[in-house]
């Protein structure tokens, strides 16, 4: 298609903010589906995006809009994910567009995580149209959030567009100021292909499905191709766009945006912000900005049923089949048996993992607690990367540990800084910035360890922010700590599944917190359960859970045979989904203790 | 088969009627009006009646020979000397009373009127069980009960008069503002009665009564601040084990004691899986099927769902049929109930060893933790195993997934 008619775009916004339905009806204004076929928020495919309302991968849909000037356009909506998790797909997803919708809460104000999106779409030079959702809710402020846009973003405001995405109103003007203000693609279609990979994924039929961008050149069924990267060649087999039904293509043009299969059968060949060109007549240089992602938050996978394992090493493989950012190795435990040490890009990630294996394989999951990947240079001079608290080196043969430091961005009210700054104090924040940007919004711009995020800061911050604070963070190199590995015995016995690494300082602290969470979540046993937090051989806390006195069902006579049995069925059940540690039963909770250590700080 | 034929029926009539309802009770009771009552009984005619014909359309076992009846509440005692005629009619009719039958009747002391004793002993009425629960009056009260010790006493002395020798008196241990020396109080007062039979409960916490509610809901109505703690509860029962072994009432039951010779013939049936019929609401009955399977029926605890419908099928709410391996299951989880224990080899026979043995095995297992004692071929509880049953029974439970839970739920369906 002609290059002027085309336009791409992605839309940024906050959580909640109208993102989905807005697209939602995006394509219903365009005919692109009929009300009837709409389910709401069509682009949000999976079960689990739809429940949290949140994107987790990438789509892009082709939209024919015949403007008021009697011209019929091509928009190409590339709907990116919208957590801090994904900010390298988020990135990839923006540098496939020429503009953006920056999509902002009419009550609520511009959030940390739609500011940090909005500078990226400005650094990839796309142009913003700013659009005012939700205008028919009551608390609806349409001047105080243009004068938010343009104190906090730097962008003029004032022809931002004033919608309502559920009702429909204003949505007209948006899709007109698509075609009007945002640039056509520039790309060449007589230059050697060069496409970016934004996103890509396993299906069972077609084997891995990958959405580009062409830039330069044209892209054909048929056609030899080879990813820059890794130098790895196909030969296209089927290409498509999607509106959002599935629809055969014979080719893409420079400027446009479509799927492609190639019989690729491991997704991790095809890399986010990788090129893809000519086998025969390949360009010359790779697009830019292209980064291998890198897993920053590590945790052990076991089934609670040893038997299992092998279905989790099944599920754990379709997984990464679909989704390469995160990766996994067999580990061992003494008292989980055999497992999985995985990496994900963030604690969300790790949670979607998790519950898609929970529910697409229905397995029993225990989860250890989350940390971070720790560089640890040796006394005898070597240096290694340890991720894995049963792996931590004896104290006296350690030089120097290395933790990862993530820069992070808190916008909130200003009445909640005074909590969220004694958090991050606790969490061991190092300030950089506090900045007014708005009269009543505060920016904190802060240097964090990413061992303290990955435990419980963000429902922490959730909690003394009463949810008015959103936060934003990148890797920001590393920091010498002194970090101790802090075990935890149960009944004498240490159980490697629950160590953590803790500051040396935070110890004795955490370890009390933590025994204290252990003996709420772990249930009365036949006798008596001590348990103790350990630095080495010191004993830093300690708890007991008393022994189970009675259990008995006092009255069985001819009307309660069936009840009880279905009570004791029932208690059953919950037992089995226990993990038994020597003679005591430990239930999954209890291995992800750390993260709710917070609760009682918290209420 | 033939056993079967031989094997003798066990009737359980549910009265549901209270004049109120005690705080710690989880049964499908309820204070309604006595124009309500002989409604209920006219029903309970009706549906024994109609018992052998259901029976029969069930394809189970119904023997005609009766050598247990049990009226069970609720408070029985509130019925009319009338009412008892009535139903003891119909039961004549129907079936055939043994000449030893044991034949109970639940009564709540100071709600049996003269007129209702003496129809009871007119009847064949052999047996009684007075819920006393606590012999400390503030205790009782407080728990919803209406009456005395002094009351007790007296219906003793009355039920004796009239020929009743044979008694069962019911404590509960875990009443509020109990303490260990009222406990103490309330047992010896129990024990210097004289009475044969005494069942001592522990406080069972649940969502189906109010104080169970309040507990677990962490409340302070019904006196949930003063229920005693877990740990004082066990000494209770403890004591109460030793004190009334030393009276003569030996355990023969997690919670029952008797002097030998006198357990309940009729309660005895329930551990032993013998079979039983029950009437009227949340009545729940208990035959052999010709095929071998067994039949667990319950009817509905609605009242007014129950009187809504005049046939007997209309308010069964649940029917199961047990396959071997669920009565192996119950075989446990009932018969580790009484002192006498599981017997290997009786459970052998009835089941082929292939069937029992893997059972037998978890058995000594447990016996090897200390929680079942194993002598002459018999699996029993210990006391530290008799407190914490509920994790021994659950042992035994789920031994064999197989037809017998799908043809439950089957089954259930059918019924729903």
């Amino acid at each position: 298609m002609d290059s002027s008619l085309l336009r791409n775009f992605a839309i940024i916004a906050h959580i909640d903010h109208g993102k989905s339905t807005l697209s939602d009806r995006l394509l219903e204004m365009t005919g692109s589906l009929t009300a009837r076929e709409m389910q709401a928020q069509v682009l949000d495919a999976m079960d689990l995006e739809r429940e949290r309302g949140i994107t987790i991968k990438a789509h892009a849909v082709r939209m024919m809009y015949k403007a008021k000037d009697g011209i019929t356009y091509q928009l190409n909506l590339i709907d990116t994910p919208g957590h801090v998790d994904f900010s390298y797909e988020v990135s990839r997803s923006l540098a496939s567009c020429e503009g953006a919708l920056l999509v902002v809460d009419a009550s609520q104000g511009v959030e940390a995580q739609t500011l940090a999106n909005a500078y990226l779409a400005i650094n990839n030079g796309l142009e913003i149209i700013p659009v005012i959702n939700k205008i028919d809710l009551p608390s609806a402020d349409i001047t105080r959030t243009q004068e938010a846009i343009e104190q906090a973003v730097g962008l003029d405001a004032t022809d931002a567009i004033p919608v309502s995405a559920k009702t429909g109103l204003g949505v007209g003007d948006v899709l007109e100021a698509i075609v009007h203000r945002l640039p056509p693609p520039a790309g060449d279609i007589e230059k050697p292909l060069q496409a970016l990979i934004f996103d890509s994924w396993f299906d069972p039929y077609r084997g891995v499905v990958v959405l580009a961008r062409v830039v330069n050149g044209r892209m054909y069924r048929g056609q030899k191709i080879r990813f820059l990267s890794n130098g790895r060649t196909f030969q296209i087999d089927a290409m498509g766009v999607l509106t959002p039904k599935p629809v055969a293509i014979e080719e893409l043009t420079a400027g446009e945006v479509g799927f492609f299969t190639a019989t690729i059968k491991n997704v991790a060949d095809t890399k986010i912000g990788d090129t893809v060109t000519d086998d025969e007549f390949p360009a010359a240089e790779a697009l830019p900005g292209f980064m291998e992602i890198l897993p920053m938050v590590f945790a052990g996978l076991y089934t609670v049923d040893s038997h299992e394992h092998t279905l989790l090493r099944d599920a754990l493989e379709k997984l990464r089949l679909n989704d390469s950012s995160f990766f996994f190795e067999p580990e061992s435990s003494v008292a989980l048996g055999f497992g999985f040490r995985c990496g994900f890009l963030g604690l969300l990630h790790m949670e979607i993992i998790q519950e898609r294996i929970e529910r697409e394989y229905n397995l029993d999951l225990i989860t250890t607690a989350p940390g971070v990947r720790y560089r640890i240079t040796l006394t005898s001079g070597e240096v290694i990367e340890v991720e894995n608290p049963s792996r931590w080196p004896e104290p006296t043969n350690i030089e120097k540990i290395e933790e990862p430091i993530i820069k992070a961005m808190i916008l909130t009210n200003e009445e909640y800084v005074g909590g969220i700054l004694k958090l991050v104090e606790e969490k061991r924040g190092k300030q950089l910035n506090f900045e007014y940007v708005t009269p009543t919004r505060v920016m904190l711009t802060y240097e964090l360890p990413l061992n303290e995020i990955v435990l419980d800061f963000y429902d922490r911050l959730k909690s003394v922010s009463r949810g008015y604070a959103s936060l934003d963070y990148q890797l920001a190199g590393m920091w010498t700590s002194p970090m101790v590995k802090m075990d935890i015995l149960v009944s004498g016995e240490p159980v490697d599944a629950l160590s953590i690494i803790v500051h040396r300082d935070h110890a004795y602290e955490r370890g009390k917190a933590l025994v204290a969470k252990m003996r709420e979540l772990i249930p009365r046993q036949q006798f008596e359960v001590a348990i103790q937090a350990a630095i080495g051989s010191k004993i830093v806390a300690r708890e007991t859970v008393s022994p189970l006195r009675k259990n008995v069902i006092a009255k069985c006579y001819g009307g309660d045979i069936s009840r009880k049995r279905k009570l004791l069925e029932k208690q059953k059940e919950g037992k089995k989904r226990m993990k038994r540690i020597g003679k005591v039963d430990i239930p999954q909770e209890a291995f992800l203790a750390v993260l709710r250590v917070g609760e009682d700080a918290q209420s | 088969m033939a056993a079967s034929l031989r094997q003798t029926s066990g009737l359980y009539f549910s009265v549901p009627f209270c004049r109120s309802k005690c705080t710690y009770c989880n049964f499908a009771s309820g204070v309604y009006p006595a124009s309500e009552h002989s409604k209920y009984v006219d029903r309970l005619v009706s549906d024994l009646s109609a018992a052998p014909a259901w029976a029969r359309s069930m394809q189970v076992t119904l023997s005609r020979q009766v050598d247990t009846v049990y009226f069970g509440g609720g408070t029985p005692s509130l019925l009319s000397g009338d009412h008892f005629r009535q139903i003891f009619r119909a039961i004549r009719n129907e079936f055939m009373l043994t000449r030893d039958a044991e034949i109970t009747v639940e009564c709540a002391p100071g709600q049996l009127s003269d007129a209702t004793l003496g129809a009871m002993v007119e009847v064949g009425v052999n047996r009684v069980s007075l819920g006393v629960q606590s012999f400390i009056d503030e205790e009782a009260h407080r728990s919803g009960r209406l009456h005395s010790r002094a009351q007790v006493l007296d219906d003793l002395h009355r039920l004796r008069s009239a020929g009743i020798n044979n008694l069962n008196l019911d404590l509960l241990a875990g009443l509020a503002g109990q303490t260990l020396q009222s406990w103490r109080e309330s047992l010896s007062v129990l024990i210097d009665t004289g009475v044969p039979h005494a069942s001592v409960y522990m406080l069972e916490i649940d969502e189906e009564s109010r104080l169970g509610r309040e507990l677990l809901s962490g409340g302070a109505r019904y006196g949930a601040e003063l229920v005693p703690s877990d740990d004082a509860i066990v000494q209770m029962y403890e004591e109460s084990v030793e004190a009334l072994s030393e009276a003569g009432l030996k355990q023969y039951e997690i919670s029952n004691f008797a002097q030998p010779g006198r357990e309940s013939a009729h309660n005895l049936r329930y551990w032993q899986r013998k079979p039983y019929l029950g009437i009227g609401l949340d009545a729940s009955s208990m035959l052999p099927a010709e095929d071998g399977s067994v039949l667990r029926a319950a009817t509905t605890a609605d009242l007014d769902e129950f009187l809504k419908h005049s046939d007997r099928q209309e308010p069964i709410i649940e029917t199961s049929w047990l396959g071997p391996t669920q009565q192996i299951e119950e075989a446990w989880f009932l018969g580790l109930r009484r002192n006498a224990g599981v017997s290997f080899a009786a459970l052998r026979k009835e089941f082929g060893a292939e069937a029992a043995d893997p059972s037998i095995a978890i058995a000594r297992r447990l016996a090897d933790e200390g929680l079942l004692s194993i002598q002459r071929g018999k699996a029993a509880l210990t006391s530290r195993g008799r407190l914490i049953s509920n994790n021994v029974f659950a042992e035994f439970l789920g031994l064999g997934r197989g037809w017998s839970v799908e043809e439950e739920d089957c089954a259930e369906a059918v019924a729903h």
